[in-house]
């Protein structure tokens, strides 16, 4: 009786770390195949919500990297490196996934297209400067001017509200 | 089952094995990429190669060059016209922009979008590369209620989302440009590759400024973009009826003013009206015009000269 259970226990335990092993594998597969997208633009808001007025949960920068949970009619949820978690338009961010079949010359390939890869080289800061002390009659006074005005989503959300747009719209 | 075993353990090897080559190989691309190493002459020339192979054409210009691009088109307007300098105005101009922007296809670029009122009688509307975004007096005194400036505003949009403005550079300059681009691995810009490449910058804005400013963009341009104001603006809530409405009086208008500003710039009115009707027609929703809207774009610009 006793030696019977012992050989069920045994033969219960193999399947059982087979599927564990294969479990693990899986897993694996899953944290490679997880996507990082890359913020492209100056700096942007990691919002609560999939919408523009929503409450804002970090300020992001050119650069940051996000891990993509999530995707709803061009919003995507995602997660910065400090575990944070909120909405971006995916007018934003660029996806970066690394295809691991060609490793010898897709990364690189891959990297080099990116706007990331390409960040503060082209046509920038510097190129700016030299044009800009060689035309010494084209003032961006007013360009800086511009770029300060700024609304915030708040006062977007008033606005809409207060003229029965977007989502406040009553006879649409 | 030993068998399956060990193949399993083998893909988990294989997997793992991956996964620390890919982060070798990622980090060494962050290195050159960031500008931080030294990198060997092989590298320096795979990273040229497929840089001119992979950047060919506008749509291979960065958010951030797109930028760039901008600021300097804006302030080759900005040299032609004076500001129209009225923070209530141009605050108003802005909200109405930004709130069409949201509902449009390309909410977020680079450094947002932004509006200006430009101290001219001429009726004219330009949108340089980047979100710098003009109309002149001229054309806000034609506007007579918001869903009708919305609908100017959202043709400007429309032109910054579809990168018209990028689309009239000439190819071969960014051909040179991306040659240039990519033989500089390092961060900043030797004297002469500097030279070379403000050079093509130059070349660049004098195209982008040839067709918004001078002759105009091609007419399946301005088109797209009346399709993409009807578009963004019915999405925001706006009656698209008022881009009609605008050209309307833009007809009885355009006898004394042919020859300058959107008259010459653009397809006439009437080709655009008949376009656009047929567009309205097919929207599966068209919001009616709001009084509270008219009220407040009328309070706003009661005191526009």
């Amino acid at each position: 009786m006793i030696e019977e259970e012992k050989k069920e226990e045994v033969s219960m335990k193999k399947p059982f770390r087979l599927s564990f092993l294969i479990c693990a594998v899986l897993i694996l597969f899953v944290v490679m195949l997880a996507e990082t997208v890359i913020v492209k633009i100056q700096s942007m808001n990691l919002r609560k919500e999939p919408k523009f007025y929503s409450p804002t949960v970090a300020v992001l920068r050119a650069g940051e990297n996000l891990e993509r949970l999530n995707a709803q009619e061009g919003w995507i949820q995602v997660r910065t490196s400090g575990g944070l978690v909120g909405w971006v338009h995916s007018s934003a961010v660029e996806t970066k996934k690394f295809n691991l079949l060609a490793i010898d010359k897709g990364l690189k390939t891959q990297a080099s297209a990116s706007e990331v890869a390409l960040a503060s080289k082209g046509f920038n800061k510097q190129v700016e400067e030299s044009y800009r002390a060689k035309h010494g009659e084209v003032s961006y006074v007013w360009v800086e001017k511009m770029l300060q005005m700024k609304v915030s989503a708040a006062e977007i959300e008033q606005f809409l509200k207060k003229g029965k747009l977007g989502e406040f719209g009553g006879a649409r | 089952m030993k068998k399956m075993k060990f193949w399993l353990l083998a893909l988990l090897a294989f997997i793992l094995g991956a996964i620390l080559i890919s982060c070798s190989a990622v980090q060494k691309g962050t290195d050159i990429l960031a500008g931080a190493g030294k990198i060997s002459e092989k590298d320096r020339a795979a990273i040229q190669k497929t840089s001119q192979a992979l950047r060919s054409s506008f749509a291979d210009i960065t958010e951030e060059e797109e930028y760039y691009i901008g600021r300097a088109v804006a302030a080759m307007i900005l040299s032609r016209y004076p500001v129209y300098n009225n923070d209530l105005i141009n605050g108003y101009i802005n909200t109405v922009g930004n709130a069409v922007v949201i509902y449009s296809d390309r909410p977020e670029i680079y450094a947002g979008y932004h509006f200006l009122v430009l101290d001219s009688d001429e009726v004219n509307a330009l949108a340089a590369p980047g979100g710098f975004i003009f109309i002149t007096r001229g054309i806000l005194k034609r506007c007579k209620d918001e869903e009708m400036l919305a609908s100017v505003l959202a043709h400007e949009v429309g032109h910054v989302c579809a990168k018209h403005g990028l689309q009239s550079i000439k190819k071969s300059r960014l051909v040179d440009a991306f040659r240039i681009i990519g033989q500089e691995a390092a961060k900043k810009y030797a004297p002469e590759r500097l030279a070379e490449l403000t050079g093509i910058f130059e070349n660049v804005l004098g195209d982008i400024a040839e067709k918004l400013i001078e002759r105009g963009y091609d007419r399946k341009y301005e088109y797209e973009a009346d399709e993409l104001s009807l578009m963004f603006a019915a999405k925001t809530g706006y009656n698209p009826n008022g881009l009609a409405i605008f050209l309307q009086t833009m007809i009885s208008a355009s006898s004394g003013e042919s020859g300058k500003g959107w008259f010459k710039t653009h397809p006439s009115a009437e080709e655009r009206i008949e376009n656009v009707k047929g567009e309205i027609a097919a929207l599966k929703k068209v919001p009616q015009t709001e009084v509270v809207r008219t009220e407040r774009f009328r309070s706003t610009i009661k005191d526009l000269k």
